[in-house]
């Protein structure tokens, strides 16, 4: 009988069963992919550091002794000085105006509460090493950053037997971590939903491969099917990262509005503007997206101050539910979800179609 | 061991390092994007003053990076605080 190509390092590693790591904003969805056998990571980088300890006690209840991962995004730059209200005052009038005439013309209301951009006041360096402190105090199976090289942390973390994975979206940053001893990378590329590298995700996976020496490579970007599954562990990588490919699960959490958008999206639904936050990010098309794509719209704002302005729009949105205007961060690969399926099939499914591909590259049977 | 417990002020110590002084470099950097939840990325070049940070136990240090020949557009400053590992030095690039 043929090697199970779907049985790799990370599956050692981790002592799961597929290489799949969902990452997710979802409590539900972790619980359903770790006990599904694969590996689920929760996006905490909003929370504070109750809330998270809060969320891996819930975690914990779930899943048992199973291995499961916490992301945080750790800053790479900060600015010298971030106060957010002193930076509002600095929108110029003819984007508050384009904002406000939209508003009128699209009929969209007010945000019902306030909004969660202005109380939560931001991320500095004080605010993560305090998260990051909760995870290596509950000794979290696995710390993963998404942004910022998580070097510093790596001898308490492995001393307390915690893993730690870093997202990289350039190869001279998977080297520079896999140097300092990570124990695995995510090589992240532009087809991703959300903020990612230049890259795409078959140039960014060999390069990470080629530099990163003994330390496990994970595939990430566009990842949605068994195919992507097999495609990436052709290309020299251990598993796959997925996001987009939960967004519309069962248990997900997200409203259904941008579930059924998810479910009827493609990749042209899909595109990589700055308009919300002054960075590029990939996310489905939405009012706020045309309009700024419009040739009479001001240029659009850096950091952070389009996000400032982007931030009610985004609140009204969801607190009203109006499907014309919300939107969700999506990947190039969404046009593969096409149902809402339970978390445990979405896995079982990915892998039943990856074991097919290989059958069909090889001829041989996997055991 | 970990550095705080959460209400705790996160102990910050400052310094200088001479090797790191007048060197040129880049930073691949970034941060959250707050209403999207997700990490955002943004690159700058400059030069390092040797001025440093370092935030909690284990020290997670931050160098300060100035004259800014490279920074996102728009960006509203002329100095940048950079994670030391996030940080390419120019000329002792292979």
């Amino acid at each position: 009988m043929a090697k199970n190509p779907l049985h790799t390092k990370l599956c050692d590693m981790l002592g799961i069963e597929f290489p799949i790591i969902a990452f997710t904003h979802c409590k539900d969805v972790v619980a359903a992919v770790t006990n599904a056998g694969g590996f689920a990571v929760l996006g905490e980088a909003m929370h504070t550091p109750d809330e998270i300890a809060a969320d891996i006690k819930w975690i914990r209840s779930r899943v048992g002794d199973k291995a499961f991962g916490i992301d945080l995004v750790l800053p790479a730059s900060v600015p010298p000085t971030g106060d957010l209200n002193e930076l509002k005052k600095k929108i110029p009038e003819t984007h508050w105006n384009f904002w406000l005439d939209m508003k009128k013309r699209h009929n969209i209301p007010d945000p019902k509460g306030q909004v969660a951009l202005h109380q939560w006041g931001g991320l500095n360096q004080e605010i993560a090493r305090k998260q990051l402190d909760v995870l290596l105090e509950e000794r979290v199976p696995v710390i993963c950053s998404g942004l910022g090289n998580p070097a510093f942390i790596l001898k308490t973390a492995h001393e307390r037997g915690i893993k730690v994975f870093g997202l990289v979206g350039k190869a001279r940053q998977a080297k520079k971590e896999a140097e300092a001893g990570v124990d695995a990378i995510i090589a992240q590329g532009i087809d991703a939903a959300g903020h990612t590298g230049p890259i795409g995700t078959f140039s960014i996976v060999p390069e990470c491969v080629a530099v990163a020496g003994d330390t496990p490579i994970i595939a990430a970007g566009g990842v949605t099917t068994g195919k992507h599954l097999a495609a990436a562990l052709c290309l020299g990588a251990v598993g796959v990262w997925t996001g987009t490919l939960w967004l519309a699960s069962r248990e997900s959490d997200n409203d259904m509005i941008i579930k059924e958008k998810l479910i009827e999206a493609t990749a042209d639904d899909t595109v990589y503007s700055d308009c919300i936050s002054g960075f590029p990010m990939r996310i489905l098309k939405c009012a706020w997206t045309e309009e700024w794509a419009k040739p009479e719209a001001p240029k659009v704002l850096p950091a952070p101050y389009q996000m400032l302005l982007s931030s009610d729009y985004i609140q009204a949105a969801n607190d009203h539910r109006r499907p014309d205007l919300m939107t969700e961060a999506a990947g190039q690969g969404v046009r593969f979800i096409t149902a809402m399926k339970p978390a445990r099939q979405i896995v079982f499914d990915m892998v039943e179609e990856a074991l097919a591909t290989f059958e069909e590259l090889t001829g041989a049977a996997a055991e | 061991m970990p550095s705080t417990s959460p209400s705790q002020p996160l102990p910050v110590s400052a310094g200088f390092d001479p090797e790191k002084a007048g060197k040129r470099a880049e930073c691949d950097g970034g941060g959250p994007a707050v209403t999207a939840k997700y990490a955002t990325r943004e690159d700058f070049a400059g030069t390092l003053t040797g001025e440093y940070v370092d935030h909690g136990n284990p020290p997670w240090r931050w160098y300060l990076m100035v004259d800014l020949t490279r920074k996102p557009e728009g960006y509203a400053w002329d100095s940048v605080w950079c994670e030391s590992e996030s940080i390419y030095l120019i000329d002792e690039r292979k």
